[in-house]
């Protein structure tokens, strides 16, 4: 590539949700002229179009610039964006394994937040270069000082030069750039060793197969070289290497120090998973990188085709999404209510969520979501166990004998002044504190034990309602406990609906039954006869409500000849019976599936 | 020739009753009026040269309070409609009053105009119901007119009532339909009250000053209705109108029949030649739009075949009689079963539509209570 390594920056972005990661690479990309403000589609680098409404990542943007700086030299920055939630932690990490330093950019109006705190940690654990960013300082609540101070004090990191900007209005940037150059490690690879590279990022191409993302660590690698990544043990041919610039550019060769991508015909993203180590096939490294991890799903759903749409569409594009991302798994599964669909498995719940946005929007699939649900550890009277994620597996009752639930660390950072609501909320949802730290005179850490199917409902729209969107939150799994589960089951019409069972603690069967019956009573409407709903432990009733019959529903007037009016009356009334779904006698809305799991202030 | 209704549009009344959400205007001046029925009357020159193969069979006068209309203002709408189109013979020319805005003078100016069928709008005929809905007029405001038009001559009267009037008890009820029954009109329209969005009403109910009447009371209203007046040798002939054989309004006959009308006046709708459209509904561009010669249509819709069917189902199926299935499969090609295979299976087996002997296919009387139900079944989205 003929730059030297020592003009070589790798580095990441870090920062809370909001906090403008995606506007100041943004900035970045265009201040090094990469991409001309016109051309520059707002947040250039989250690229699908839930990123950009959501304001979150969720794939890897890695792009490669170039810099003259002011010490008259050219440097080859490498940004390598990371995903933005809980969900992706392992992603994030990966990310800046392959770094030597990262910006970690704080909104001068917020401060230090859990996430901000969470990806400081992972940027310490791979012993990163953090150089503090004080972004949004144009705004008339921006207290620069004050957010400097947080940030020596929570975070222990030198904020005394940190630069203050705002990337939206582009002030003071280019200090930024300067400071990447001066502060941020040069790679020291040794372009003579054997290969050793690290993926942090791939994706599928439907015409080269898996592009890989990653960071030449020792050695280079290029077109025709045999490569093996070292945990999942395939070996395949390098047809392609190259840069971002930041679309994918051909290189003649990958060294030590740089980032690019590889291709080698890889079919799907399973087979060159986030974390391993490319190396040379006959010459193989030693020693792995240290970090890799098979991510594994802690949150499952049911996906089904909605009343309308073909299975064989939801299996195509179910198949598609798993193709280029390995943490997302399925298996077929039969419902009683529902029919023929899949069971699902996510990272988080936000995970859960984009993969059924980009099914409905993407795919244009019209599909239905039973309750989300966790891994249950069941110990059975014969001594042996079983996992289950799907309520309606759970063995009979008498052949139980205990049952665990995965519970996790969460770390919420609250204002000192929600705290109390907060404290609430968690021993609601089962929590039991560790402990509470108070980072400063304002804010505060809670330290929780929960349960995840606790957490996995709807704890985060609740945390926010509860804080004015003050709130954050992340957590990991600690393990299994055991733990008193009963399975709810809805029926309507005295008939069971399996895609409304849930598993909750004892201590929740009543409350939460009787919020879906609630919830259900709103949705479902009125019919010509009375339809019971009622929500069941076993046989006993835990909460009941009645969608009282419809006895009128007939219009009087059709005035003057104006039927128009009528007929866009019935129009909707059929097109609300199309997107209803029958069980039994029973008619209900596809919504209803979604509505049940939403947080509900009143409630 | 061709047969063609005409409804034309009165927008104005003394005062707008709380739970109207129709095209209308409380009156200012007659100036005002008089401006607006000569550009009714220009509008409908400029139609009758546009429909010259048709001769009018039924005339509507509609509001509104088209008896709120000064004799020479009104004398120049009918004027117009007789210089410039073909009348039938057998004219139902019908025209909606108000009481209080009627007196022996105009009615003997209807009579004489050729209007022969009078629509009062009585409502009920209890003073504080009157009142609670925001009408002009007292009973004895009612009485004193209707004894009027048929002192004048008048031999086909419909009387408009109305149930489910918030605070309206059964009682209420009954002693108004009696009452109006005593009277002998030849024809009675029950309409159910329905609150509309940005009405008086719509405010006070959304304030929560009153529950909208039980589903279960309506409906024994409206039955009470129904079997009294058939009790009393009334035809039950449409889901809230009754008259004495061959009283039938015609004119509204042609809305549930697919049949040809034109509207004049703003707002008004017309179906001509398979395709329907209405109006403008700004009265100043209405009167600038035809003093002009221009054409006041704002919105035309070609009905497709999918419209005409269900169009021709579910205005048919207001009709007690239902719609015949012989002419069903005559204008479609295709049976009904053969386009609503699933729907037809359901329905009959429900028992809210019922086929008769005679190839009609009608609802039950349980159907009639979820009418819209049964009628969206047919709607082909």
């Amino acid at each position: 590539m003929g730059m030297k390594q020592k003009n070589i920056r790798n580095f990441s972005i870090i920062a809370h949700i909001d906090h403008g990661k995606s506007t100041l690479a943004d900035r970045i990309l265009e201040k090094t002229g990469l991409v001309s403000h016109r051309d520059m589609k707002e947040q250039y680098l989250d690229n699908m179009d839930i990123e950009r409404e959501r304001g979150i990542t969720i794939k890897l943007q890695t792009t490669r610039l170039v810099y003259k700086a002011n010490d008259g030299q050219e440097y080859i920055f490498n940004l390598i964006d990371t995903p933005g939630h809980v969900d992706f932690n392992y992603e994030v990490s990966r990310s800046l394994a392959a770094c030597e330093g990262a910006l970690l950019v704080v909104d001068a109006t917020q401060g230090v937040e859990a996430q901000t705190l969470a990806n400081v940690f992972l940027a310490l654990e791979e012993e990163l270069e953090i150089i503090p960013v004080i972004n949004k300082i144009d705004l008339i609540s921006a207290r620069p000082d004050e957010v400097k101070k947080e940030i020596e004090d929570i975070l222990g990191i030198d904020a005394e030069d940190a630069p203050l900007i705002s990337a939206k209005n582009g002030i003071n940037i280019e200090e930024v750039l300067e400071i990447i150059v001066k502060k941020i490690p040069a790679p020291t690879g040794n372009t003579e060793d054997r290969l050793k590279a690290l993926i942090f990022d791939s994706f599928y191409d439907n015409y080269k197969g898996v592009i890989v993302y990653t960071r030449i660590f020792d050695g280079s690698v290029k077109k025709g070289d045999q490569i093996k990544m070292m945990n999942s043990k395939k070996v395949c041919e390098v047809t392609e290497v190259g840069v971002f610039a930041p679309a994918p550019i051909p290189v003649p060769i990958l060294e030590a120090g740089s980032v690019g991508y590889i291709t080698a015909s890889i079919k799907q993203v399973a087979d060159a998973r986030v974390g391993d180590t490319i190396t040379g096939a006959d010459k193989p490294t030693e020693k792995a990188l240290p970090g890799y991890k098979k991510v594994i799903p802690m949150v499952f759903c049911g996906i089904y085709p909605a009343e309308g749409e073909k299975y064989e569409n939801v299996k195509d594009a179910l198949e598609k999404l798993q193709v280029n991302d390995a943490a997302f798994v399925f298996e077929p599964e039969t419902s009683t209510a529902l029919g023929f669909g899949y069971r699902c498995g996510f990272l988080g719940l936000l995970h859960m969520e984009i993969i059924q946005e980009r099914l409905e929007r993407e795919f244009d699939l019209a599909i239905i979501t039973t309750s989300p649900s966790v891994i249950y550890k069941i110990g059975k009277t014969d001594g042996t166990f079983e996992m289950i994620q799907n309520p309606s597996n759970l063995p009979p009752i008498q052949d139980i004998s205990y049952m665990e639930e995965p519970i996790v660390e969460a770390n919420i950072m609250v204002p000192n002044e929600y705290v109390g609501n907060i404290m609430e909320l968690c021993q609601e949802r089962r929590g039991t504190m560790r402990h509470m730290e108070y980072l400063d005179a304002k804010r505060v850490v809670l330290h929780y034990n929960m349960p995840l199917n606790e957490v996995i409902y709807d704890f985060f729209d609740a945390l926010k309602s509860k804080t004015r969107g003050y709130g954050s939150l992340d957590y990991e799994l600690k393990g299994y406990e055991k733990s008193k589960l009963v399975k709810l089951d809805i029926l309507l019409n005295k008939e069971l609906v399996d895609a409304f069972s849930m598993i909750v603690h004892e201590s929740k069967a009543h409350l939460r039954g009787k919020f879906v019956c609630e919830k259900l009573k709103e949705i479902i409407p009125r019919h010509h006869f009375s339809v019971p709903i009622q929500a069941s432990v076993g046989t006993k009733v835990v909460a009941r409500e009645t969608v009282k019959p419809l006895r009128k529903d007939v219009l009087a007037k059709c005035y003057g000849g104006d039927i128009s009016r009528k007929k866009k009356l019935l129009e909707k009334q059929k097109e609300g019976k199309k997107r209803m779904r029958q069980f039994g006698e029973v008619e209900v809305p596809q919504e209803a599936f979604t509505a049940v799991l939403k947080y509900d202030e009143k409630k | 020739m061709k047969k063609l209704g005409l409804y034309v549009h009165f927008p104005f009344c003394i005062k707008k009753c709380h739970y109207c959400d129709f095209l209308s205007f409380e009156k200012d001046s007659d100036e005002t009026l008089l401006v607006y029925a000569k550009a009714m009357a220009k509008d409908i020159e400029l139609w009758s040269e546009k429909l010259k193969d048709y001769s009018i069979d039924t005339i509507f006068f509609g509001g509104g309070t088209p008896s709120l209309f000064s004799k020479e203002a009104m004398g120049v709408v009918i004027d117009a409609i007789y210089k410039h189109f073909h009348i039938s013979d057998n004219l139902e020319f019908s025209i909606e009053a108000n009481p209080k805005t009627l007196n022996k003078d105009k009615f003997a100016f209807y009579l004489s105009s050729g209007i022969n069928r009078m629509s009062m709008g009585v409502q009920t005929l209890d003073e504080k119901l009157l009142n609670f809905i925001g009408r002009a007029h007292n009973s004895e405001d009612f009485y004193k007119n209707y004894h009027e038009a048929r002192d004048a001559g008048f031999q086909n009267i419909n009387l408009d009532i109305i149930f489910s009037i918030p605070n309206q008890r059964m009682a209420h009820w009954r002693n108004t339909v009696e009452k109006i029954i005593d009277l002998k009109p030849e024809h009675i329209s029950f309409y159910s009250l329905q609150i509309e969005e940005n009405t008086p009403f719509f405010h006070r109910f959304n304030a929560g000053e009153w529950n909208e009447i039980d589903e279960e009371e309506d409906r024994k209203m409206y039955w009470y209705g129904v079997n009294k007046l058939k009790s009393k040798g009334y035809i039950h002939y449409e889901i809230s109108n009754a008259s004495i054989s061959g009283f039938e309004c015609r004119h509204n006959l042609k809305y549930w029949s697919m049949e040809e009308f034109l509207g004049i006046g703003i707002g008004a709708h017309s179906y001509l030649g398979n395709t329907r459209l209405s109006n403008e509904t700004d009265i100043n561009k209405y009167i600038q739009n035809a003093n002009n010669k221009e054409d006041n249509t704002v919105w035309i819709h070609h009905n497709q075949n999918k419209d005409n069917i269900s169009e021709f189902i579910f205005t048919g199926l207001r009709k007690r009689r239902g719609i015949n299935l012989e002419e069903f499969k005559s204008r479609f090609d295709s049976s009904i079963e053969q386009v609503f295979p699933e729907e037809m299976a359901n329905l009959l087996s429900e028992n809210w539509i019922e086929i008769t002997a005679n190839n009609q296919m009608k609802l039950t009387d349980c159907g009639i209570d979820i009418s819209n139900h049964i009628m969206s079944e047919f709607v082909i989205l």
